[in-house]
């Protein structure tokens, strides 16, 4: 155990910092822990600005996109250890890569490992953001049991034909493709009668509906399929072996997503602790040994993360990670709850010009609610922890 | 942060595991409760030469301590480490089993001139007493025999590491260190603490665990209902929480970094408040079998609660830590 990694990857880290230094726009430095006024149009329904295009596209032709993967696919062959660096120095200071992480964190990495030559091919322009991917997996019947999926696909031999209806489909309105989630076998145990499609957003029969969240924008959509025709070569993996790879899909969401969340945490409770100063409120004990015991839970989460990524590196299983969506997504809320709380009776007033720091509180907090929902909700990690990481015996 | 362990580490881990299964069972414990005689033997043919943790990283120790936290190791071992600790400071060596003498009444580890010391552990074994005075600017140290320190038993929670009260009015102060020195002194106390409370929560869990998988209510292991499943995994992920932030202390103190401070704070709040947990629900997944003297949960239990507040419960540790973020 200690405290640095290696000079190699502390001159990864450095050059880095200075790509960061010399290309990286001020919008995509904002603090995303809500979506940024530039990134939807006037009806709110989300858009993806020139900035946010160009960005995505330096990054991957210097090698900074996914840095573990080689040149070709935006990244420099990078080292476990040095993509954890990489993804930490970037949360750390609010950077995001892409407003549209379906493409490079869920499509590319499973095209990668499930699909044929040509859908391999596909991988490279998801990863630029040339190409803008949705994933079809929720449905309206099909929420925390995703298995149930009804979304039908029939087989007429050199194409299928879908119908059926997607929901919280992110990024459906500016997507032209969908990696989509379809029932093929309707006989078969529903694990086993799921394939996976590649549909083109442009197909007739594709409708796709903007679905307003509580906090008033649209980042999601309903995407609704009448009878829509998919040529037979748009089958990534095997008939009726879509399953597997939704697996590998919410592993690869999974992987990296607790380095942004704690940096996350840490913004947060950094903030409040500025906040409580400013507001005159460091004197009041009960505020600030709440703030020191949330302050030790984010740090006590960015070195579970770490702990768990040491003993994944060194071939072991990394139960420390299952916790972590659970926590940080509970941490998160409290946080911003707690800073809504501080302003006494404004904490409803949404007002940018009366609220602190410009409503940040109340639009995070409201943004937070979904963390305990969206990619698993907590309930549902609680259950595969207790089955999985402490072997309790199935209800 | 490289969390890996060396070979070195892993050997530790597996020898001190080894090492307590077979001469620390359950039953060694239930005796050491009446009567303390019964660990002498594990303390004269092994822990003494353990004290050489004292020498080495504290990350080493942390490794050892959870171990010795599973088994709820009885004798005077915990307190000769820490001992140790303060003594090297000086560049005393210590002779047998011994003990520290530093806190006032309220128990916090802060060096003052009271006459009487408090909340000072498993003093009836020690033979020699590092005694804490002075002021956390000017800290002193003395090594005492404690055959001429008034000691007196204070009825305690945890009878498996009694607590005392030592007169040291009187006694040699002995010599002056650096405030710095004795603050490396309370950084590795603290962690250490907190190590066993890992080992003592460990415990916990992994035996409500079992109970749950084994115990049969209704047709089916108790184990199979959500609402004792999610009791569960709330304990277990505040004790892995704590379990990290335990050994990112011992690295930052390793590494002698500013962030040892916070971290410190950090490690004994979370292994306290861990340990807590663990040991209410443990003892609510093994329901009444749990609540009997004879079945022995009831002395993790004890050590989580009496652990927790040696040397400031969790609440002080979160008081301090808010004193740090606020300073500036």
């Amino acid at each position: 155990m200690k405290l640095a990694f290696s000079a190699q990857d502390d001159a990864f880290r450095e050059e880095l910092l200075s790509f960061l230094e010399q290309h990286c726009p001020p919008q995509a430095r904002a603090t995303r822990d809500m979506i940024g006024s530039d990134d939807v149009d006037a009806n709110g329904v989300m858009v993806i600005p020139q900035w946010a295009k160009e960005w995505q596209a330096t990054l991957f032709d210097h090698g900074w996109m996914t840095p573990s993967y080689p040149p070709e696919l935006g990244g420099r062959n990078a080292t476990a250890i040095q993509t954890m660096l990489y993804l930490e120095a970037l949360a750390q200071r609010g950077i995001c890569r892409s407003l549209h992480f379906g493409g490079y964190a869920i499509v590319a990495p499973s095209l990668l490992e499930f699909g044929n030559a040509q859908q391999q091919a596909l991988a490279p322009a998801a990863l630029r953001g040339d190409t803008v991917w949705c994933v079809g997996m929720s449905e309206p019947g099909a929420g925390s049991d995703l298995a149930a999926l009804a979304t039908r696909a029939d087989d007429k031999g050199d194409h299928f034909v879908v119908n059926g209806q997607k929901v919280w489909t992110s990024y459906a309105m500016v997507a032209s493709k969908c990696f989509c989630y379809v029932r093929t076998d309707r006989d078969a145990p529903k694990h086993r009668g799921i394939s996976l499609l590649i549909i083109d957003m442009d197909t007739p029969g594709v409708e796709v509906r903007p679905l307003r969240h509580l906090t008033g924008q649209a980042e999601f959509a309903e995407v609704f399929f009448t009878d829509v025709r998919v040529p037979r070569e748009n089958l990534v993996g095997e008939l009726h072996g879509g399953w597997r790879i939704t697996l590998g899909a919410l592993a690869h969401e999974r992987g990296g997503l607790w380095v942004e969340g704690v940096a996350g945490c840490q913004r947060a409770v950094d903030d409040l602790v500025s906040m409580i100063k400013r507001l005159g409120l460091q004197h009041d004990a009960s505020i600030t040994r709440r703030v020191a015991r949330l302050y030790s839970q984010s740090r006590s989460l960015r070195a579970m993360g770490w702990k768990g990524f040491a003993s994944f590196a060194q071939g072991s299983s990394a139960p420390e990670h299952s916790y972590m969506k659970v926590a940080m997504s509970e941490l998160q809320q409290t946080l911003y709850e707690l800073g809504m709380d501080l302003q006494g009776a404004g904490l409803a007033i949404t007002d940018p010009a009366i609220a602190q720091e410009g409503g940040r509180w109340q639009a995070a907090f409201f943004n937070a609610l979904a963390a305990t929902i969206g990619g698993g909700t907590s309930e549902i990690q609680r259950n595969v922890i207790a089955q999985q990481v402490l072997g309790l015996p199935r209800a | 942060m490289d969390f890996s362990l060396t070979d070195e580490q892993r050997i530790i881990q597996q020898t001190a595991r080894a090492l307590f299964n077979k001469e620390c069972p359950l039953a060694l414990v239930r005796s050491a409760w009446s009567n303390p005689e019964v660990a002498s033997p594990l303390w004269q043919s092994h822990l003494r030469d353990w004290l050489a943790l004292s020498e080495q990283s504290l990350a080493d120790a942390t490794l050892f301590m959870q171990e010795y936290g599973r088994a709820l190791v009885p004798g005077v071992f915990f307190a000769s480490l820490l001992a140790a600790y303060a003594a090297s400071t000086v560049e005393a060596r210590l002779t047998g089993g011994a003990t520290v003498a530093v806190a006032a009444s309220n128990g916090y580890w802060i060096p003052n001139d009271e006459p009487t010391k408090h909340h000072v552990p498993s003093a009836n074994e020690a033979q020699q007493v590092v005694v804490i005075s002075g002021s956390p600017q000017a800290p002193r140290v003395a090594v005492v025999a404690a055959a001429q320190l008034e000691v007196t038993a204070v009825e305690h929670m945890d009878r498996l590491r009694p607590h005392f009260r030592v007169h040291v009015d009187g006694s040699d102060r002995g010599h002056d260190i650096s405030p710095h020195a004795w603050q490396r002194v309370v950084y590795r106390a603290l962690v250490t603490a907190s190590a066993e409370l890992i080992g003592v929560g460990r415990y916990l869990l992994d035996s409500a665990l079992a109970y749950a998988k084994e115990r049969q209510q209704f047709g089916r292991p108790i184990g199979s209902f959500q609402g004792l499943q999610w009791q569960l995994v709330n304990a277990a992920l505040e004790l892995e929480r704590a379990d990290a932030a335990v050994s990112w202390a011992a690295i930052c103190v390793d590494a002698d970094v500013a962030e040892a401070a916070r971290a410190v704070h950090i490690a004994k709040l979370e292994a306290g408040s861990a340990a807590r947990h663990c040991a209410r629900t443990s003892l609510q997944v093994h329901g009444g079998i749990g609540y009997t003297w004879e079945h022995g949960l009831h002395f993790w239990l004890r050590r989580a609660y009496a652990g927790d507040a040696f040397m400031g419960p969790s609440d002080y540790h979160a008081a301090c830590l808010a004193e740090l973020l606020f300073a500036a």
